[in-house]
């Protein structure tokens, strides 16, 4: 989902009803921010199209459209268009609420006061906006849609503008290494390094290497097989080391999309649908997936390279010693 | 070996091979352009878990395919694990309000050395423009 460059649409006539209310509840809350209600309207109509409208969603009811604009957070937009406006009163409300917390976000991820400090008020300029595009100033408040809270969105920009920052120093670390001192990085592997049994020596080179080439091929099936939810479980426990706890933390909402399309079968959500997602549940969903790519690489392996029962056990073994060396890996696909 | 020790032995056997497999693929990112990426708004939403399901599905499936937006969603979630127990802010003292360019000039100072309102609001060159706000709208 990337933001539409078109022409916000308009909204569904049925939809000018709640537009009131929100912009009427937004400057009773605030009447000082300066907003007009043509600007708040606008701002929505963008949104719409972004995560209702957009071409990877199709058409949208106006139910949908309601529903939307009643999951914005209203109050935090309202305030990032008066700041994007310049409004005094807009800013001195922003600062006195998030700078402190800003500053805390900064600390932690920099690596030193000076570059916390740095980060902030490089983030404050962009805020503000130092680009005149059609006689108006271009502030980055513009693109906050009020999906999220602002803090979040906050915690994103600084993140990026510190990763811009590393990126622009002449001691230039890349990505990983700045955020691996941020994360507590370590790969998920609870297992010892497999060793090949004893039958290894049997199996000659022209051998391994028909092996190896079923064994990614079918891997690889195996997982764009599955589900994007499953896909993205597997990427951040393996690929991004996240911990269960995190990713915990990512389905803690009873609402999260990701824990409905994980709990869709069980009995346990119809019964408790807002029960707390332990690391024991994301260990089980991890289990779950692990299985259900057991059984198609398998499957693959006999099916579409007719391997018996033994040689399916020499494939994961050789998986597991191959594919920790990414060149074989990059060789293997792309060869 | 019997039948579910050697369920078991395949189950830890595809877990290490599938973490190999992920962690090898992971630098392949098939998504190549910078504009197709999740801007901050969507990303912040999505590890906030404030989209619905229609909302996270295009989220979900561009982050199976990109490895970039993957990473950054990654460092999303371990820093608002980090900041979870931040309570929201605290009621306003009533003060006076300061001027914004107050607030700015003194950031400004530090970041040119200068406080000169001018640097906020500057023209560039329309071709310039154009290319910055394309950047910008996406
Ligand atoms: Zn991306």
């Amino acid at each position: 989902m990337t933001p539409e460059k078109e022409q916000p649409q308009t909204l569904p006539d049925s939809c000018e009803g709640i537009l009131n209310e929100l912009y009427a509840a937004c400057v009773e809350q605030a009447p000082n921010f300066g907003v007009d209600s043509e600007t708040l309207c606008e701002s929505l109509r963008k949104s719409v199209q972004k995560f209702v409208v957009g071409p990877s969603n199709g058409e949208a009811t106006e139910a949908e459209i309601e529903k939307f604009l009643k999951s914005v957070k209203i109050g935090e937009l309202f305030l990032a268009l008066g700041c994007s406006i310049g409004n005094e009163r807009a800013w001195w409300e922003f600062d006195h609420q998030h700078r402190a917390y800003l500053e805390r976000v900064a600390r932690h991820l920099a690596s030193s006061d000076l570059n916390a400090q740095e980060v902030v008020d490089r983030v404050y300029v962009e805020l503000y906006g130092t680009r005149i595009v059609d006689g108006r100033r271009v502030s980055k408040f513009a693109n906050y849609s009020g999906k999220g809270s602002i803090r979040g969105w906050l915690r994103t920009v600084i993140w990026h503008s510190l990763v811009d920052m590393h990126r622009a120093s002449p001691d230039e670390v890349s990505l990983d290494e700045m955020t691996e001192n941020v994360g507590e990085g370590h790969a998920h592997s609870s297992f010892s390094e497999t060793e090949l049994g004893g039958e290894d020596s049997m199996i000659d080179e022209i051998a391994k290497n028909r092996y190896r080439e079923a064994t990614v091929k079918s891997i690889e099936s195996a997982f764009s097989g599955l589900e994007d939810h499953e896909k993205l479980l597997l990427l951040y426990y393996h690929a991004e080391n996240l911990k269960l706890r995190e990713i915990a933390r990512l389905v803690e909402k009873p609402e999260s999309p990701l824990r409905k399309w994980f709990q869709r079968k069980s009995a346990r959500r119809k019964k408790d649908p807002g029960s707390r997602i332990h690391e024991s549940t994301i260990m089980r969903w991890l289990e779950k997936t692990y299985k259900k790519v057991l059984q198609t690489f398998s499957a693959s392996l006999v099916g579409d390279f007719e391997m018996d029962e033994k040689e399916v056990e020499i494939c994961l073994e050789l998986a597991t010693a191959d594919l920790a060396n990414p060149d074989i890996y990059r060789n293997l696909v792309t060869g | 070996m019997n039948n579910k020790e050697h369920t078991n032995r395949d189950e830890q056997l595809i877990q290490n091979a599938l973490g190999a497999f992920l962690r090898a693929r992971n630098g392949l990112s098939n998504v190549d352009s910078e504009s197709q990426h999740l801007d901050e708004d969507v990303l912040s939403a999505f590890v906030e878990g404030s989209l619905s399901e229609s909302e996270a599905k295009p989220v979900v499936s561009h982050m199976a395919d990109c490895g970039y937006c993957l990473h950054v969603s990654a460092e999303l979630i371990k820093l608002d694990l980090a900041f979870a127990d931040e309570a929201r802010p605290a009621a306003l003292p009533e003060a006076e309000p300061s001027k914004v360019s107050e607030v700015l000039g003194g950031i400004l100072s530090r970041i040119f050395g200068t406080n000169d309102g001018a640097v906020f609001a500057h023209e560039e060159k329309s071709e310039d423009e154009n290319v910055d706000a394309e950047k910008e709208d996406e």
